[in-house]
């Protein structure tokens, strides 16, 4: 099916707002549940959409701005993907392999903004030095204007303006190919996973790792609360214990000065 | 100095700490790598500046110029952090001191913040709102976005919670810190690990004679170790220094081949 003017726009005034959301990071509706949702929504396909968001959202799971690198854009391959499923009719797991190229675009956009705005704090420093705040609230305002206008340009373009061609390559593609990015749908999480484990994984924080994994691979049930409430468990155990060692190392301490003050060698014990 | 009298004068209202709180959502809207979030988070305070600091155009000036300096917290918990240097703005508490404790804060309430928001929360949000949605439930993008505007909404209790511990707030997180991450990390692995497990798929195709490789013989040692396998070996090659883009790259490019090559 074909994307008419008004949806196309329809998509770029919800890429902006998406977009911007993922700038600032407050209400999390860049995340591909909810982009693929409402884009599903835009193109009056909202099943698609929800259907689409749950795979994306799991495709994205582990890619997560915190480890100090910036991950292909989520919202645009939200978007995109309900757009290609929706145009091409593959299915959504084989849309988001074919998503990530746009993705993958906004995510350079984005990196060479965070340099480029680097430009700009001398202004806000200058403004600072005058208490000028007029002029200081006029940079948040020009980056969040240009990060709009940047949204706004590549969804509208990819979605609306260059449909044709996009859907051309798709019919283009051979089997083999297609099959190659659903099978990079499913490795890709891997990537986002090992790059937490990077920030996070202590060699002590392996057995709870492990115990997450063997417990999801053996617990037949849709989603991962099983092994969360695990984890809940265990971190209070640790809580509990951590909290007693402190209690009982102070203790220590205390007794140790007692001793050395007392100078007795027998309740050394 | 003349702060016994400043202590008395109070400035700021319940409402202005409700607004603080709010307006910390453009922590990061002047992003740039050379200061990070420095620019939005001196911008979304400069309103209760001004009410403090009224007509002293000095004063002021100091405070936006020190806090243009570099900063990189966690978004969802900067609230507490900014209501917390707000009160002590609004006692007019030596520059130092404040400068100081913000320089002391941001950083491991970034970690805390991320171990909870973006290691916890999110995979077990966006795990189990994503398994209701990829059954076509539209419940599952609606549980997710009502648990994030909870999370939004949090920050305004989170500025009037700084705000009101005053200093005292600082004992109670750095007295806590190393706990609060470690617990954190704990329950974070452990879903991880339950993610690896149902998330990442890879699956062989190949046969020796009529014997599967995937069905015969590793399903039957241990289902899912190669998804498992395959991650640890991106996780060590993360830690030889490989940068994420290419690993993406290169995960892409094998997955192709093998299609090709029908090993997959």
């Amino acid at each position: 099916m074909s994307i008419t003017l008004a949806q196309g726009l329809g998509l770029a005034i919800f890429a902006v707002l998406a977009g911007l959301d993922s700038w600032l990071e407050v209400f999390y509706i860049f995340r591909p549940i909810i982009s693929c949702t409402i884009a599903g929504l835009i193109l009056g396909d909202l099943r698609l959409g929800v259907i689409a968001g749950g795979l994306t959202e799991l495709a994205f799971a582990g890619l997560t701005p915190a480890g100090g690198t910036q991950p292909p854009n989520p919202a645009v391959c939200g978007i995109m993907t309900v757009v290609i499923a929706h145009t091409t009719n593959v299915a959504p797991a084989t849309a988001i392999g074919l998503s990530l190229p746009f993705a993958m675009l906004m995510q350079y956009i984005l990196l060479m903004f965070y340099s480029i705005f680097s430009v700009f704090m001398p202004v806000m420093d200058k403004a600072a030095k005058e208490a000028d705040t007029k002029k200081f609230s006029s940079v948040p305002f020009l980056i969040m204007g240009i990060v709009s206008i940047a949204f706004f340009v590549v969804i509208f373009l990819s979605s609306y303006a260059a449909q044709a061609p996009m859907a051309a390559l798709v019919k283009a593609m051979p089997a083999w190919l297609i099959h190659g990015f659903e099978l990079a749908g499913g490795a890709l999480p891997a990537v986002g996973f090992a790059m937490l484990l990077k920030v996070l994984l202590r060699v002590e924080y392996v057995p709870y790792l492990l115990l997450g994994f063997v417990v999801a691979c053996f617990i037949n049930f849709s989603n991962v609360l099983p092994a969360a409430v695990i984890g809940i468990v265990f971190a209070m155990i640790e809580f509990f214990r951590d909290k007693k060692n402190k209690k009982l190392q102070e203790q220590i301490d205390e007794m140790k000065e007692a001793g050395i003050s007392g100078g007795g060698e027998e309740d050394g014990i | 100095m003349a702060s016994s009298t400043q202590d008395t004068d109070k400035k700021l209202t319940k409402h202005d700490i409700t607004m603080l709180g709010l307006r910390s959502a453009f922590l990061q809207s002047a992003f740039s790598y050379e200061r990070m979030q420095a620019g939005g988070w001196a911008w979304s305070q400069v309103p209760t500046w001004k009410k403090i600091f009224g007509s002293d155009k000095k004063a002021l000036s100091e405070a936006m110029q020190d806090n243009m300096e570099f900063i990189n917290t966690s978004p969802p918990l900067v609230s507490i952090l900014m209501g917390l240097l707000t009160s002590l703005e609004e006692k007019r508490v030596d520059r130092q001191t404040i400068r100081g404790l913000k320089n002391g804060l941001f950083g491991p309430m970034a970690g805390i913040g991320d171990a909870i928001y973006w290691f916890t929360l999110m995979p077990i949000v966006g795990g189990i709102s994503a398994s209701f949605a990829s059954k076509g439930n539209i419940l599952g993008p609606i549980i997710f976005f009502i648990v994030y505007i909870g999370i939004f909404l949090c920050r305004i209790p989170f500025a009037h919670l700084g705000y009101n511990l005053g200093v005292k707030a600082i004992d109670v997180i750095q007295d806590n810190s190393e706990i609060i991450a470690r617990v954190a990390t704990i329950m974070g692995l452990t879903v991880i690990g339950a993610l690896i497990s149902s998330y990442v798929s890879l699956s062989l195709k190949v046969k020796i004679g009529t014997v599967s490789l995937q069905k015969d013989f590793l399903d039957k040692v241990f289902p899912n170790i190669l998804p498992l396998a395959f991650t640890f070996f991106l996780y060590w090659l993360l830690k030889k220094k490989v940068s994420p883009i290419v690993l993406i790259g290169v995960v892409f490019v094998l997955c192709i081949l093998c299609s090709f090559l029908g090993i997959m």
